[in-house]
C-alpha cells in the first residue's frame, strides 16, 4: 500500500515533466496564433519558419543557415532569404541567429559533424583556417567545379582571402574593409583642407595636433582615434606589405610564429603611442558604438571604422563626413587593405540533395541584384562588382558619394600575400592578445614590450594548437 | 517619533530611492527617444512615442520569446519545488546514516560555478537530444541546493507533535509530506517559487547555447540580438527591449514582495 | 502563517541519530525511503553537477583538440602554465579585488537601506518596493542599462559630471575605473536581494528588546550596536556567504560591459574560463582554471564558516 503511494509520487513527478513537454507543443501553437493576430507585419520575419514548416510537408528541402547578424543586418538577411524561398518553392532556407561570431563558431564546433549541425554556417574571416582544418565542412570548390560556376565575376580582392592554394573553401558573404572617417567641419575649423584627407603617419599626426581642442585639463575634441580591435592593427600591418605570421602570412604553409611585432607592427604601435603621449589620441575602448558616438558628438575628429558602418555615420552626424583610405608610414608604399567580415560555409553533415539546395542558395546570394540590395541595406560590400552597376546602388551613391571611396580602396588594392590576410587557426585568441597590447600601450607600456608580449602569447597558442591537434 | 528624526529618515529614503531607481527610469526615458535624441545625450524624451516598442516587436518575434520564457520559468519553478521539497523532507523527517554528509554534498553544489561546468553539460544535453527543446532549458535546473537548504530550514520549524499526530491518525509518510508538511510551508514554497522563476527568467548564456531558433528561445536573447557590432546599435530600441524584458519580473516582484521577504528570512535566519 | 515557536527544541536537529526505537520504521528501511525522496535531486546533481565537475578535473590534465576531446596527456602542465602566466595571475588578483569591493560595500549598502526602511513611517511600503526592485532586473538588462550610463560621450554619468563642471571619467576605459564601474553595476543589481533578506531579519527581532532599552533611555546608536546588529548576525552571516559565492561567479556583467578589458583589469576568473574555453577552445587550461576557482570558493566558504560563524549570535 505504502509502496504504491510512493510510486505514485514519482509517477506524479513524471507526469509533470510530460506536462511540461506537452506545453511545449501547445505552447508553440498558441503562440503562433497570438502572433498572427498581433501583427501581420511580423509575418515577413517570423512567418518564414511557419510557412517553411508547411512547405516542408510538400517535401521542400530544408536548409538551416546559422548566422551571426543582429539588428539591421538580420532584418536585411531575413528579407533576402524570404525572397529566395518564394522564388524557389522546392527549397526552404531557415535562417537562425546564433549570437556573436565567437558564439556561433563555438556552437558549430560542438555540433559539427553531427545531425544537429546546420547546412550553412557563417563564420568570420579569422575562423577560416580553423574551418578548413575542422573536417566538418565541404569546400565550395567542389560545387564550383561541378557547376562550372564562374568565380571571376566576384570581386577578386575578396575571393583572394577565401581562396587557399587556389581552392575556394567558403563563399564570401558580408565583407568590409577599414576606412578613415573624418569630420569635415572640424577640418575647416582647424584650417585644414577638408577635401584632401591626411594619409601618411606624419600627415595624420600633424592634423591630429591641429584638431585637438583642449579646455584646461579636459580634452573637448581629440584629433585621432582607433577602435581597440585587432582587426585595425592587422590592416595597418598588411597595408605596409608586411605579414602577421610567418610562412608568408600562413598562406604558403603552417605558420609557426607571429611576426607582427617586427618593423611594420612597431611602426603602428609607435605611431599610436606618439599621438597618445601628445594627448591627441582619444581612446574610446573596444565597443563599436562608443567610438561612433564619440565621433558623432564631436569628441574625436578622425577615426578608423569599418566600411559597413559608413552610411549610418553619415546619417547620424550633424556635420559633413569625409571618408578616406587608411593611414600608412611616410616611407612605405601602401598596398591597400585585406577584407574583413565573414563568409558562409557548407557543412558535410547532410545529404547531397541538401548540399545542392544550399549551393543554390549560395549562388543566389552572389547575384548582382541580391548583392545590390545587401550592399545598400547593410553597407557591406557587394562581393559581385556587377552589383555596383545596379540602379539601386547608383542612386545610393548619389546620396552617399563617400561610399564610393570604400569601394575604390578595395579595388585599388594590390593583391599580395600580405593583403590576402593571414591564415592562422588561433586567430581569435591572437586578436585578443593584440587588443590587450593596445590597451597596455595606452596605459603607458612601451610599444615594443606590449607588442612582444602579444607575439609571445600568440606563439604559445600556435604551439599548443599544433601539439594537441596532431 | 521626534520630528527631526522623521525628516532625516524621509530625506534618506527619498535620496536612496532616487539613486537606486534612476537607472531604471533613465532606461525607460531612453526607450521613448528617437535616434537623434539619444545621440544628443538628452535625459528626457521630447515626446512619449512608442515607435521603439513597435520596432522591437517588429524586428524580433518578441511575443514568442516572452511565451517561451514564461513556459520555461514556470516549468523550472514547478520542478524545483517538487525536487527540492522531496529532498528537504528527507533531510528533516527521515533519520538515516550519512545524512549530514549527504547534506553537505548537496550544499557543496552551490559552490560549483555553472559556467565552469557548461562544456560537459552542453555535451550531455546534446547526447540526450535535448538541444533546441524545453528539456535542455529546464531539466538541468530542477535540482537546487539553495532550494533544498531554504525548505529544510523551514521544515525544521514544524513541531514534532504534528508528525506524531499524523502517525497516530494513520497517515503514511508520504501522506504526511503532502497533506501536512507542504501546506504548512506555503510561505517558503511561494518564496522558492518566485526565486526560481526570477532566476530562470534571467538566464542568459545557457539559453543561447542550447537553443537554435525562436521556437524555444527566451526573451533575454532578444536583448543580445538587438545589439550589433559592425553596424550601429539603435539604443532606443534596445532600451525598449530592456523594459519589455523586465516588466514581467518587476510585476511579479511587486506582487510577491511580502511573501518573498517572509520566506527568505525564515531560510536565512535559522 | 506558521506560528510554531522558533526555538531549536521544536525542530529536528540534523545531527541526532535515533536514540529511541519506538519509531514506526526501522532504520534500514528509513535509509532506503530517504534515498527514494532524494533520488530526483541526486540523479540531477550527478548528471549536471558532479559528473561535469569530475570531467572538468579530468580535462585539466590534458590538451584538447578542435573537437574539445582530450588529445595529449600533460599532467600538471596546465596548472604550471596558468600559475606562471601573467594573465591568469592578473585575473586572480582582479577577482579578489572585485570580491573585496562588492561584498562589503553591497552588504553595508543593503544594511543601511534595510535600517531606514524598517522604521514605521507613512508610505514605507513604497520605498521598500523601490529598494527591492533591482531583484527583478536581469543581469542582461541591468548591464545594458549601465553600459549606456557609462557611455563615454552619451552616458548620463559623464553628462552629469560635465554639468557640474567636473572633468569626465573614463568609466570603462581606464583600468582602475573599469573594475569600480563593474563593481558598482554588480552592487546595484544585488542590492534588492540582500535588502529583502536583511529587512526580514530586522523584522524578526523581538520588539520587547527595544522597548526595554527605550525605557532605560538608550539612544538610537546604542540600540543599533547592542541590540540590532547582534540579533541580526545570523542573517548577515547568510547574506555574506551567499554574496561571496556569487561574487566569485560573476560573469554576465563582465561579458556585456568590458569583455574583461581594459588591459585585463576586469578579466574576472569565470570570464577568463569562458574565454579560454569558448573563444580559444583550450578546454584543458580552462578546466584547470575552473578547478582553481572551485578551490578558492571552497576555501573562502570554509573560512567563513570557521571564523565568521563564531561571531554570529544565535538566539
Amino acid at each position: 500500500m505504502k509502496q504504491s503511494k510512493r510510486w505514485g509520487l514519482f509517477v506524479f513527478a513524471l507526469f509533470l515533466m510530460v506536462l511540461a513537454a506537452c506545453n511545449n507543443d501547445t505552447g508553440a501553437a498558441a503562440d503562433n496564433e497570438e502572433e498572427d493576430t498581433a501583427s501581420t507585419e511580423e509575418q515577413s520575419n517570423t512567418g518564414n519558419a511557419e510557412t517553411g514548416e508547411a512547405a516542408a510537408d510538400d517535401e521542400a528541402t530544408e536548409v538551416t543557415f546559422w548566422h551571426a547578424m543582429g539588428g539591421g543586418p538580420q532584418e536585411a538577411l531575413e528579407e533576402i532569404v524570404a525572397d529566395f524561398n518564394e522564388k524557389n518553392p522546392e527549397i526552404n532556407v531557415v535562417p537562425q541567429f546564433q549570437g556573436t561570431y565567437d558564439e556561433a563558431l563555438t556552437k558549430f564546433r560542438s555540433v559539427g559533424g553531427s545531425k544537429d549541425a546546420p547546412a550553412i554556417v557563417q563564420t568570420y574571416e579569422i575562423g577560416t583556417r580553423y574551418m578548413i582544418e575542422s573536417g566538418f565542412i565541404e569546400p565550395v570548390q567542389t560545387f564550383i567545379d561541378n557547376d562550372d560556376y564562374d568565380t571571376s565575376q566576384l570581386e577578386e580582392n575578396i575571393t583572394n582571402y577565401y581562396a587557399v592554394d587556389g581552392d575556394m573553401y567558403s563563399m564570401p558573404f558580408n565583407s568590409s574593409t577599414p576606412v578613415l572617417i573624418y569630420n569635415k567641419d572640424a577640418f575647416e575649423e582647424a584650417g585644414l583642407d577638408a577635401e584632401s584627407a591626411p594619409r601618411t603617419y606624419s600627415e595624420i599626426k600633424n592634423a591630429a595636433e591641429k584638431l585637438t581642442k583642449k579646455d584646461g585639463g579636459n580634452v573637448e575634441q581629440y584629433g585621432f582615434s582607433m577602435l581597440n580591435n585587432g582587426w585595425f592593427f592587422e590592416q595597418l600591418v598588411y597595408t605596409q606589405g608586411a605579414y602577421y605570421v610567418n610562412e608568408e602570412n600562413g598562406r604558403s604553409g603552417d605558420p609557426a610564429e607571429a611576426v607582427f611585432n617586427e618593423e611594420a607592427g612597431k611602426n603602428v604601435f609607435t605611431f599610436l603611442d606618439e599621438m597618445n603621449q601628445a594627448g591627441t589620441f582619444g581612446n574610446f575602448g573596444s565597443n563599436w558604438d562608443d567610438i561612433r558616438a564619440a565621433f558623432q558628438s564631436g569628441k574625436t575628429a578622425m577615426y578608423m571604422d569599418s566600411s559597413a558602418g559608413v552610411r549610418d555615420i553619415i546619417d547620424n552626424s550633424d556635420f559633413e563626413v569625409g571618408v578616406a583610405y587608411i593611414p600608412h608610414p611616410d616611407d612605405v608604399e601602401p598596398e591597400g587593405v585585406a577584407i574583413g567580415g565573414a563568409s558562409i560555409w557548407m557543412t558535410n553533415s547532410m545529404d547531397t540533395e541538401q548540399q545542392q539546395a544550399a549551393w543554390e542558395f549560395m549562388k543566389y546570394l552572389t547575384t548582382p541584384e541580391v548583392q545590390a540590395e545587401w550592399h545598400v541595406e547593410t553597407g557591406y560590400f557587394a562581393i559581385n562588382p556587377d552589383a555596383y552597376e545596379e540602379a539601386l546602388v547608383q542612386e545610393e551613391y548619389e546620396i552617399y558619394p563617400q561610399l564610393q571611396v570604400t569601394v575604390n580602396q578595395l579595388e585599388d588594392t594590390t593583391s599580395t600575400k600580405a593583403t590576402q590576410g593571414a591564415l592562422i587557426s588561433v586567430f581569435p585568441e591572437s586578436r585578443q592578445h593584440v587588443v590587450t597590447a593596445l590597451e597596455k600601450l595606452y596605459q603607458g607600456t612601451a610599444p615594443k614590450d606590449a607588442l612582444d608580449e602579444a607575439a609571445e602569447q600568440t606563439d604559445r597558442a600556435i604551439e599548443i594548437a599544433n601539439r594537441s591537434n596532431q | 517619533m521626534r520630528m527631526r528624526k522623521r525628516i532625516t529618515l524621509y530625506i534618506l529614503l527619498i535620496l536612496s530611492s532616487i539613486i537606486l531607481f534612476f537607472p531604471t527610469v533613465y532606461a525607460l526615458m531612453v526607450s521613448f527617444m528617437n535616434g537623434r535624441e539619444v545621440l544628443s545625450g538628452a535625459v528626457l524624451p521630447s515626446s512619449f512615442s512608442l515607435d521603439n516598442y513597435k520596432k522591437a516587436f517588429e524586428s524580433l518575434p518578441l511575443l514568442s520569446y516572452l511565451w517561451n520564457s514564461l513556459v520555461i520559468s514556470a516549468a523550472v519553478m514547478a520542478g524545483q519545488l517538487i525536487v527540492s521539497s522531496l529532498a528537504a523532507f528527507a533531510f528533516v523527517f527521515i533519520k538515516f546514516k550519512g545524512r549530514n554528509a549527504l547534506f553537505f554534498l548537496f550544499i557543496s553544489t552551490m559552490m560549483v560555478p555553472w559556467e565552469a561546468t557548461m562544456i560537459p553539460n552542453f555535451v550531455t544535453i546534446q547526447e540526450l537530444g535535448w538541444i533546441n527543446s524545453y528539456f535542455g532549458l529546464t531539466v538541468p535546473f530542477f535540482a537546487l541546493a539553495f532550494g533544498t537548504f531554504l525548505l529544510r530550514q523551514h521544515f525544521k520549524t514544524i513541531p514534532k507533535e504534528l508528525e506524531e499526530a499524523s502517525q497516530v491518525a494513520g497517515l503514511s509518510r508520504f501522506q504526511f509530506f503532502y497533506k501536512v508538511v507542504l501546506p504548512v510551508s506555503k510561505t517558503s514554497l511561494v518564496t522558492l517559487g518566485i526565486y526560481g522563476f526570477l532566476t530562470t527568467w534571467n538566464m542568459y548564456l545557457w539559453p543561447l547555447l542550447v537553443t537554435n531558433d525562436e521556437t524555444v528561445r527566451t526573451v533575454q536573447i532578444a536583448l543580445k540580438q538587438m545589439q550589433t557590432k559592425e553596424v550601429s546599435t539603435d539604443w532606443g530600441v534596445v532600451m525598449a527591449g530592456v523594459i519589455i524584458v523586465v516588466i514581467p519580473t518587476l510585476l511579479l516582484l511587486f506582487g510577491g514582495q511580502k511573501q518573498l521577504q517572509k520566506g527568505l528570512t525564515q531560510g536565512a535566519l535559522k | 502563517m506558521n506560528s510554531a515557536p522558533l526555538t531549536k527544541e521544536s525542530g529536528y536537529e540534523v545531527g541526532d541519530l535515533p536514540e529511541h526505537s519506538e519509531k514506526a520504521f526501522p532504520l534500514r528501511k528509513d535509509f532506503w525511503q530517504a534515498m527514494l525522496y532524494l533520488l530526483p535531486s541526486f540523479v540531477l546533481f550527478s548528471v549536471f553537477v558532479f559528473y561535469p565537475m569530475f570531467r572538468t578535473i579530468y580535462l585539466s590534465f590534458f590538451l584538447t583538440d578542435y573537437d574539445g576531446m582530450p588529445s595529449v596527456f600533460v599532467g600538471l602542465e596546465n596548472y604550471a602554465y596558468i600559475f606562471t602566466s601573467d594573465e591568469f595571475l592578473k585575473s586572480l588578483r582582479a577577482t579578489i579585488l572585485f570580491v573585496l569591493i562588492t561584498v562589503p560595500a553591497g552588504v553595508i549598502l543593503a544594511l543601511f537601506l534595510a535600517l531606514i526602511a524598517n522604521e514605521k513611517l507613512k508610505g514605507i511600503g513604497f520605498f521598500r518596493t523601490i529598494f527591492s526592485s533591482n531583484m527583478g532586473m536581469s543581469v542582461a538588462a541591468s548591464s545594458v542599462i549601465w553600459l549606456f550610463l557609462f557611455h563615454p560621450s552619451l552616458g548620463a554619468l559623464n553628462q552629469m559630471l560635465s554639468t557640474l563642471g567636473l572633468s569626465q571619467v573614463e568609466w570603462l576605459l581606464d583600468p582602475t575605473w573599469a573594475i569600480i564601474s563593474v563593481s558598482v553595476t554588480t552592487i546595484w543589481m544585488n542590492t534588492g536581494f540582500a535588502f529583502l533578506i536583511i529587512l526580514g531579519g530586522l523584522q524578526n527581532i523581538d520588539e520587547h528588546l527595544y522597548e526595554n532599552a527605550g525605557i532605560q533611555g538608550a539612544g538610537y546608536w546604542y540600540q543599533l550596536r547592542r541590540i540590532t546588529l547582534p540579533m541580526l548576525s545570523p542573517t548577515m552571516f547568510f547574506i555574506v556567504t551567499v554574496s561571496l559565492i556569487n561574487a566569485f561567479q560573476t560573469f554576465g556583467q563582465v561579458d556585456i560591459l568590458t569583455q574583461g578589458g581594459p588591459a585585463e583589469s576586469t578579466n574576472l576568473i569565470v570570464y577568463s574560463i569562458y574565454r579560454e574555453a569558448f573563444v580559444n577552445y583550450q578546454f584543458g587550461t580552462a578546466s584547470a582554471q575552473a578547478v582553481i576557482l572551485f578551490g578558492c570558493i571552497l576555501i573562502v566558504t570554509i573560512l567563513q564558516f570557521k571564523f565568521g560563524e563564531k561571531k554570529v549570535h544565535y538566539q
